[in-house]
């Protein structure tokens, strides 16, 4: 493992290899809240750089995976990656990342109680009537912190504690595409019908994975989510989802 | 372009594969490559296909595939006894195969992926994502592929696709070794947890599927309760789940994984471990990166011809 110290920010990046066809970066003091510019910005550079070799670019939380292929490269990727990310940190130190711009992205949302299979259980246990759920819920701004488990499936964060739920002791084994949950800290929306454990607050109208679309996904990890409250006759009027009645 | 393979009936799960979808991972679209990327190359390689073009990758009981023209075929990897039209045909080798024939598949005997390459462009419109890779779905009865069939130059099999043959059975069949390298999480387990982890006979679990190889063994532990930042993982890593267990993740992996990741699984026997059985053993052993990189660059090399 190799730490690079970006001193003028006070941060560290380190690097460490993972098997054999794999690199991680990760912040050396980890990640509270939010997100953090300098690592979204690291990931973006490595982007452009177009790096035969390199398959995939991978933003989580406080860390960063390269998947590579060793036939692509002369000699172990691993200093090469060192010296791109002491690169960065080089020209970093020219340019303020913080100032990188970072998308807001509003979900209209329906909380009915129709679609909100849990939203009933939720009051219950969080101790507070549906509309102090829905306004707790829709008023935070929450961070992308990566995409996993379906395609297009963000993990978001951090769920305001009052209203902070468990996931189900055992997933459903169905729930609607669009549906917007809460599990701990942290809330998504199912991007299509699939089994899942967390609690069902509401549920978008629109498509957040559409594989024929070129942007695939409504969210990138990084991104600012917003929900907007919406009535189900809006609901109905802009659902895009393939439902089966 | 007529159609030119039809699935008359569903096997237990069969799709088509390349090389796998890459780029994508971090909108958490997993790759969807090969199980066993060595008997994909092999099929591929026999009908002087590039490493990397689509085959059908069958697991058994496996669907019975109808031809509507001619066409060559070469099957790889497992051997579930292939038979066309009832006559039984030969693994590794180049078949040509006419209207009408039927390929069926009647016992597993040896392995657990079977590979079924074609020589022919298969249709653009199956592509997505730069990938012929099946996404989230298998073959049904009544699907149907159209291949604009390509020429090939017969029959008989050379003496340097022979060798190469022997290399990959070999590979495959002939050894148990699963070599890994340690993870992140290596250091935090029990000392008498490494102790049980290289020496113990780790069984697949029968509920092992395409997305992880569950494994059977003694409970393994951290040396005390850890959470870990979720990060992103590949095929081979070693997850270590909360009740002890070690799940293998395999071709279907989801992108991220917020288990102790213990290590790696190196590419070179990825596909020895693919092609082993519910209720198989075998036991692990450590290795490291430039090993790891040098086995396979000399993998890859068998098949430059």
């Amino acid at each position: 493992m190799v730490s690079l110290g970006m001193q003028n920010l006070g941060k560290q990046f380190q690097v460490q290899l993972l098997g054999d066809h794999a690199i991680l970066i990760k912040l050396s003091k980890g990640l509270n809240e939010g997100i953090d510019h300098d690592l979204l910005a690291l990931a973006a550079y490595l982007k452009r750089q177009k790096i035969t070799g390199i398959k995939d670019i991978i933003l989580a939380y406080d860390n960063l995976t390269l998947v590579y292929d060793i036939l692509d490269f002369d000699a172990n990727p691993f200093l090469f990656v060192n010296q791109l990310v002491a690169t960065y940190i080089a020209e970093a130190s020219n340019h303020n990342a913080s100032n990188s711009k970072v998308r807001l992205i509003e979900v209209p949302v329906c909380y009915d109680v129709s679609l909100g299979i849990d939203l009933q259980n939720a009051v219950k246990a969080s101790n507070c009537s549906i509309d102090e759920l829905i306004q707790q819920h829709s008023e935070k701004i929450y961070t992308v912190y990566c995409l996993g488990f379906l395609p297009g499936f963000a993990y978001m964060g951090e769920v305001p504690h009052a209203i902070q739920l468990p996931r189900h002791p055992s997933p459903r084994s169905k729930v609607l595409a669009g549906s917007v949950g809460i599990a701990g800290k942290q809330t998504g929306i199912y991007p299509m019908n699939s089994p899942g454990g967390w609690q069902i607050i509401g549920r978008t109208p629109i498509k957040i994975f559409d594989p024929t679309s070129t942007l695939l996904t409504l969210f990138n990890a990084g991104d600012q989510v917003k929900f907007k409250p919406i009535d189900l006759k809006l609901f109905h009027t802009l659902n895009a989802h393939e439902d089966v009645h | 372009m007529k159609m030119s393979i039809k699935i008359i009936k569903k096997g237990l799960s069969d799709r088509i594969i390349d090389a796998g979808r890459y780029g994508f991972q971090h909108l958490g679209i997993q790759p969807s490559g090969p199980m066993d990327f060595l008997s994909a190359q092999l099929a591929n390689t026999i009908l002087d296909n590039d490493l990397n073009h689509p085959v059908f990758e069958l697991h058994f009981p496996a669907s019975i595939f109808e031809f509507q023209e001619p066409l060559y075929i070469c099957i790889s990897g497992a051997n579930f006894v292939p038979v066309i039209n009832d006559k039984s045909v030969a693994l590794n080798t180049p078949i040509q195969v006419y209207p009408k024939d039927q390929l069926s598949f009647l016992q597993p005997i040896e392995g657990r992926s079977c590979y079924l390459a074609f020589k022919g462009k298969l249709d653009e419109n199956k592509k997505w994502l730069n990938s012929f890779s099946s996404f989230q779905s298998t073959l049904n009865k009544e699907d149907h592929f159209s291949i604009q069939p390509a020429p090939f130059s017969d029959g008989s099999v050379n003496s340097i696709k022979n060798d190469l043959v022997h290399q990959v059975q070999n590979t495959l069949f002939n050894s148990h070794e699963i070599r890994f390298i340690p993870g992140p999480a290596w250091n935090d387990l029990a000392p008498s947890s490494i102790q049980v982890l290289m020496q113990q006979t780790f069984t697949i679990d029968a509920k092992s599927n395409r997305m992880g190889f569950l494994l059977e063994g003694s409970p393994i532990h951290l040396t005390e309760p850890k959470q870990y930042v979720s990060s992103a993982v590949t095929m081979g890593t070693l997850q270590l789940l909360p009740n002890g267990q070690i799940i293998v993740l395999m071709a279907d992996h989801q992108t991220i994984g917020g288990y102790a990741n213990l290590g790696q699984i190196i590419l070179v026997d990825l596909p020895r471990l693919a092609q082993l059985n519910n209720h198989s053993h075998f036991k692990l052993s450590i290795t490291n990166v430039q090993t790891a990189h040098q086995l396979y660059r000399s993998i890859q090399s068998w098949f430059i011809h």
